[in-house]
């Protein structure tokens, strides 16, 4: 049997065919789509490398079959940047120095992107951490990380109040 | 083969010592090309069968019903394997760890390969393992520190004497005015780096290519090409990023050598990636230790002797025993001084290197060893370390290269409030009314060097191109090795190009042993300097050039030009140096070592003092580490930022041992139990706050000619130690294992 | 495998209806539990993915009580506008995995997973939470207690979806709480867990629920305890909080603590909750 679903991938509309039913939004995007940029660190919700949006949401895309996301609008690690202009998030990264190997970070980038839209924590550094729980770093770059976050929230916030001013 | 490369630019900025990452852009946009991101065209993937008994033999795999699962093209077995040049059971040179490349159908260890399944897709070669339903006859696994006799190794580690005796041992016991003897225990613990193994491996006739992330570029190259029969130079390893090694990507492991193996059978490109459940298995871990330490003091505090002996398990058929003892080397002025290990064969899989491998539980046992003996002298614990500082290196009286140790001491202690400690445990509560503990421990990791060689070139418009394979697993590398390179040519960052993490480049040398930076980063140094003497060369002998006669030694290369020492109106531009001498580029060499005779010489290490502070939860022993303040002495600082963030990765990794980690072996099955990152705990971003590190100033003038020593490993050590000591000082128990858990504090309540 | 994804109950319900007898059909919504399970098994079943059933998502107001549809996730719970009553509730939902998995999973599933350890299970037992199952054979409603009949194991028939939960009438004052012990700060399976929802009437407890999670295969409601509860202000309720009423449970030692510590932890964790509750602390 073959499954056929439309959605869209950091702004690109794409139809994909597969014959398998067990494929996971994780791996369509590696194998499928030329997305390698989303890690798979443990394949079971268990480590947050894998973490994309979806519709606006960050979940664990080795947890997501890909044949239930017709219709979804998704965004990875590749769609953040706009050209050479890095995320407020991703600059914040690589001046904080909020990671060493990189391997978690395109996850740990989508989390706090995801943890910044939902609006719930500020610019709280407590919560931050909390938030961020769900992304193992096993070179252990959290205090970067949780410095990159703060500063993004920072940054954002103050972006949005001047743009609303 | 180096243009993967090209694919993900490496950016950063070139003014300051706090260079951001020249690879950050790379990494936080997702271009950042590791391993399993590559997909050559009639890609198959490939799945190893985990053996899910620890002992005995194979003696079923239902092959047919895998094969007959779509999109399965191939399953290997030992029936159908085809033959490797090189045994595994063999060791044919250093860093030869024995492996299961499916020679037999013998289980030695949980999750061992057993078969390798061969598909289209992943998901149809995940399900053609699972359809293989293995049976087994199986034996009664040996397991834990008592599971078999103790036997008394060759050596501790990689190389490191088995036992090693200073002084008269007896008489140190015999003259102590009070004493301890004290045994720890330590957990297995696994490598877990993020990535796990992976390999995409693509055969064009006797030629393979392999992008694997590796810790040994160069020298896999020759591994890799012994197995398979083939000269090192047929054999291209491209690793320009490893997603964390901590010591496990410098190993060769059976599920490499079959997915090469499967690519060179079907004559297409494989790609394996093993699960992270598989991570608990054939790719090496620490080893379980009991270590028991005897220390003796006389009536001025000061050690007579210091006395430590180390068990660890290793497997049924190599040995790796975690050289614990050996943190009892080097540190403490004792009058005598034993370290030595025994080993206890399980069935479990080889140990091998994990991050400060012997340092990390020997550290862990020795510095809540110097607690529970200072407490009992009744002295504070930093004064009881400082009262046997050692000036020279204990047993050999060796002079230290450089040793900032009592600034490392001072500093930490100021910056986090040491003076006014009370000494009796359970003695300071919060607003909140948690029990809040100090403990501290010292930080040590020797300096060592290996072998590298780098080349560098200075081109006609005036850019330089330096080449080394070394990796970067996240320390840095490619940053600290550019800037290194940088200085050593007279160019600005900008105007280097700096290749590196492929086969075909000069070796770097291991990534491991804290050595990478003062190593390769020696041999790009060397090549530099090469290669501006021939531009000087070119220059000082050439009439037309402002700096004719000046001599070598007479010039000194600055921003992209020669300059004169005593005359600095006297310069001339690298482009038209060599534009003027033909155009040809300028070609430099050089290679780092340590001499014997430098070894000889000094004791190498790098120093730091941890103090910690816990609080305990009075009802529920909830522990949290609330602060950590890290002071070290490492020599010099290529670039502080990155440092800083490998000094505080390494403390949490002192964090994580001292609380957390442990794989927990069902003795009955032999498998692990908790082999998965749910169950197999490494600390979370929300547990970690209020951590601090200092970058103690050292010169060193012997360590090496650029003054380097490291700094990858040795914030794990001391960290340790220093928790478990809060932790007894905040409850008043003393917990003599690791990871320290909740339960444990209940006794003591 | 094969996968469905129905936008009606009634395609739902058809597709289960009958198919017991033949290869499996496993219910899911948001798969967090769904993966993890798989190990080394080869599944070769179907897939009936409810969360686009129309009607199944979302918490709203039924008479006099909550009705929380089938396919509502986690963060739902937390970003619905609910009374003090669903705070331990809340506080659970926090605690479910990571925001990715809050964000993925449900609550239906988290019961239908039927863990020990299951995160939500406590605090909904406080609610007096009942199960709704539908399938063509018609619906049922089952107190929470009733659904869960051991580890791993539920009163759902192979032919039912768990189209919601409802939460009875709650008083006016009730107020929930929940309290977790792990080791690590975040992301733990826990030592232990209490879900508790009080009515206070002039600083003195009125009614209380108490309920006991990771401690015994299957969460437990504390009878005794609640009863002696009655008429305690928070001094007196700490007093009340001892192990013989606690006698129902049978805590485990394993990987994560002893039985030993998990009873007086258990203990601790309930004055805890209480404390928060009275003291109006809920919070993380």
């Amino acid at each position: 049997m073959s499954y056929t679903i439309s959605l869209t991938v950091n702004g690109d509309r794409r139809d994909v065919t597969f014959e398998d039913a067990r494929v996971t939004l994780l791996d369509l995007l590696r194998e499928r789509l030329a997305l390698p940029g989303t890690k798979k660190g443990c394949d079971r919700g268990q480590c947050g490398a894998c973490t994309v949006l979806v519709d606006g949401r960050r979940i664990n895309s080795c947890l997501t079959l890909a044949v239930t996301l017709d219709g979804a609008d998704v965004t990875t690690i590749e769609g953040l940047a706009r050209g050479d202009v890095l995320h407020p998030v991703q600059a914040s990264f690589v001046e904080h120095d909020g990671f060493q190997c990189g391997y978690c970070t395109p996850g740990q980038i989508m989390s706090a992107v995801g943890l910044i839209a939902e609006g719930d924590v500020g610019t709280d550094p407590e919560r931050i951490r909390e938030g961020m729980s769900g992304n193992l770093c096993r070179c252990a770059a959290y205090h970067g990380i949780t410095e990159a976050v703060l500063d993004a929230a920072r940054r954002m916030t103050d972006d949005k109040t001047r743009k609303s001013a | 083969m180096s243009d993967i490369l090209a694919l993900a630019p490496r950016f950063g900025s070139n003014s300051g010592q706090s260079l951001t990452r020249r690879d950050g852009v790379a990494k936080v946009t997702g271009t950042a090309t590791f391993a399993a991101d590559n997909h050559p065209d009639g890609l198959l993937y490939a799945v190893y069968v985990p053996a899910t008994i620890a002992r005995g033999t194979v003696t079923h795999l239902d092959v047919a019903a895998a094969k007959a699962h779509p999109g399965v093209v191939e399953v290997i077995t030992p029936e159908n394997r085809p033959p490797l040049a090189g045994d595994p059971d063999s060791k044919p040179f250093m860093f030869a760890f024995r492996f299961e490349a499916l020679q037999n159908n013998t289980v030695r260890y949980a999750n061992q390969p057993i078969a390798l399944v061969l598909a289209e897709t992943f998901e149809a070669a995940t399900e053609g393992a699972r359809l293989l339903n293995p049976l087994y006859d199986a034996q009664q696994p040996r397991m834990g520190l008592d599971g078999d006799a103790p036997f008394t190794p060759e050596s501790g580690g990689l190389g490191l004497p088995g036992t090693t005796v200073h002084g008269d041992i007896d008489a140190g016991h015999a003259a102590s005015a009070q004493d301890i003897d004290v045994t720890y225990e330590t957990p297995e613990q696994y490598h877990n780096a993020m990535e796990t193994h992976a390999v995409v491996a693509q055969w064009n006739g006797d030629h393979v290519t392999l992008d694997i992330p590796s810790q040994a570029i160069v020298m896999q190259r020759g591994a890799f090409g012994y197995y398979f029969g083939i000269p090192p130079e047929n054999v291209t390893i491209r690793s320009p990023y490893l997603g964390g090694g901590f010591g496990s990507k410098a190993i060769i492991n059976g599920p490499q050598i079959l997915a090469i193996l499967a690519a060179r059978m079907t004559g297409r490109p494989v790609k394996l990636m093993l699960s992270r459940d598989q991570m608990f298995g054939p790719s090496g871990h620490r080893g379980a230790t009991r270590q028991r330490l005897r220390i003796g003091i006389d009536t001025d505090h000061r050690m007579t002797v210091l006395d430590h002996n180390s068990l660890a398990t290793t497997s049924t058929f190599d040995t790796f025993v975690e050289s614990a003892a050996n943190a009892s080397q080097g540190l403490y002025a004792a009058g005598a001084l034993r370290s030595a290990h025994q080993g206890v064969r399980i069935d479990a899989g080889t140990p091998g290197p994990v991050r400060a491998p012997g340092e990390a539980p020997g550290s862990a046992a020795l510095e809540c060893a110097m607690d529970e003996m200072a407490y009992k002298a009744g002295i504070d614990p930093l004064e009881f370390r400082l009262k046997n500082y050692a000036e020279t290196e204990p047993g050999t009286g060796k002079p230290y290269s450089s040793k900032a140790l009592r600034d490392c001491y001072a500093q930490g202690a100021a910056r986090f409030g040491w003076a006014g400690r009370p000494l009796a445990p359970r003695q300071m509560t919060d607003e909140n009314g948690m029990l809040v503990g100090w403990g501290m421990g010292t930080a040590l990791f020797a300096a060592p060097m290996f072998a590298a060689q780098a080349r560098a070139v200075l081109r006609p418009d005036g850019t330089g191109l330096v080449e080394t394979a070394a990796s970067d697993m996240g320390q840095g590398a490619w940053t600290a090795l550019a800037q290194i390179a940088a200085d050593s040519l007279g160019l600005p960052m900008d105007r280097i190009e700096f290749r590196s993490g492929t086969s075909d480049l000069p070796d770097a040398g291991i990534a491991g042993g804290s050595a990478h930076t003062a190593t390769a980063g020696g041999a790009l140094h060397a090549a530099g300097t090469d290669a501006i003497r021939r531009l000087a060369e070119l220059a000082t002998g050439d009439p037309d050039s402002p700096l004719y006669g000046a001599g070598n030694a007479g010039v000194i290369a600055r921003d992209g030009r020669l300059h004169a020492r005593d005359d600095d109106t006297r310069s001339e531009s690298f482009a038209d140096i060599i534009t003027r001498a033909g155009g040809a580029e300028v070609e430099g060499k050089g290679s780092a070592s340590r001499t014997a005779e430098a070894s000889a010489a000094h004791a190498m290490y790098s120093h730091g003092a941890v103090f910690a502070e816990v609080k305990v939860d009075p009802d529920l022993f909830q522990i949290r580490v609330t602060r950590l303040v890290g002071a070290f002495a490492a020599g010099r600082i290529i670039n502080p930022k990155l440092t800083e963030s490998q000094l505080m990765g390494g403390m949490i990794w002192g964090i994580s041992f001292a609380l957390h980690e442990e794989a927990r072996f069902d003795q009955r099955t032999g498998r692990i139990m908790n082999a998965d990152l749910a169950g197999y705990h490494i600390p979370v971003n929300a547990d970690v706050s209020g951590l601090e590190v200092i970058t103690v100033h050292e010169d060193d003038p012997h360590v090496n000619p650029l003054g380097i020593k490291g700094v990858g490993e040795i914030g794990i050590t001391g960290t340790v130690g220093a928790i478990g000591n809060a932790i007894w000082h905040a409850t008043g128990t003393r917990v003599r294992h690791f990871p320290i858990r909740i339960p444990d504090l209940l006794t003591g309540a | 495998m094969s996968y469905l994804t129905p936008t009606t109950l009634d395609a739902a319900l058809g597709a289960l209806s009958g198919r017991d007898t033949e290869a499996p059909v496993s219910v899911i919504a948001g798969g967090t539990d769904w993966f993890p399970a798989q190990g080394e098994r080869a599944y070769n079943g179907t897939l009936l993915d409810v969360t686009r059933v129309e009607g199944m998502r979302g918490v709203s107001a039924v008479g006099t009580g909550w009705r929380i549809g089938g396919a509502t996730t986690w963060s739902d719970i937390l970003h619905a506008d609910l009374p003090p009553a669903f705070d331990g509730l809340k506080l659970a939902a926090r605690e479910v995995g990571s925001v990715q998995i809050q964000n993925a999973g449900t609550v239906a599933g988290n019961i239908c997973n039927a863990s020990p350890a299951a995160d939500g299970v406590p605090p909904l037992l406080s609610l007096d939470a009942e199960v709704e199952l539908t399938s063509t054979r018609g619906v049922r409603r089952l107190v929470l207690a009733e659904f869960i009949t051991g580890v791993r194991k539920t009163a759902r028939a192979a032919d039912e979806i768990v189209t919601a939960l409802y939460i009875p009438a709650l008083s006016a004052g009730a107020r929930g709480g929940f309290t977790k012990i792990g080791g690590r700060k975040y992301l733990v399976i826990s030592v232990a867990m209490v879900g508790a929802v009080l009515t206070l009437s002039g600083g003195r407890i009125a009614t209380a629920r108490i309920t006991v999670g990771s401690a015994s295969p299957v969460a437990l409601r504390m009878g005794d305890l609640e009863n002696a509860l009655v008429g305690a202000d928070l001094a007196e309720a700490l007093e009340r909080v001892t192990p013989e009423r606690l006698a129902a449970l049978s805590p485990i030692s394993d990987i994560r603590g002893s039985a030993e510590f998990r009873g007086e932890a258990v203990v601790e964790a309930i004055r805890r909750t209480l404390t928060q509750i009275m003291k109006g602390q809920a919070h993380g």
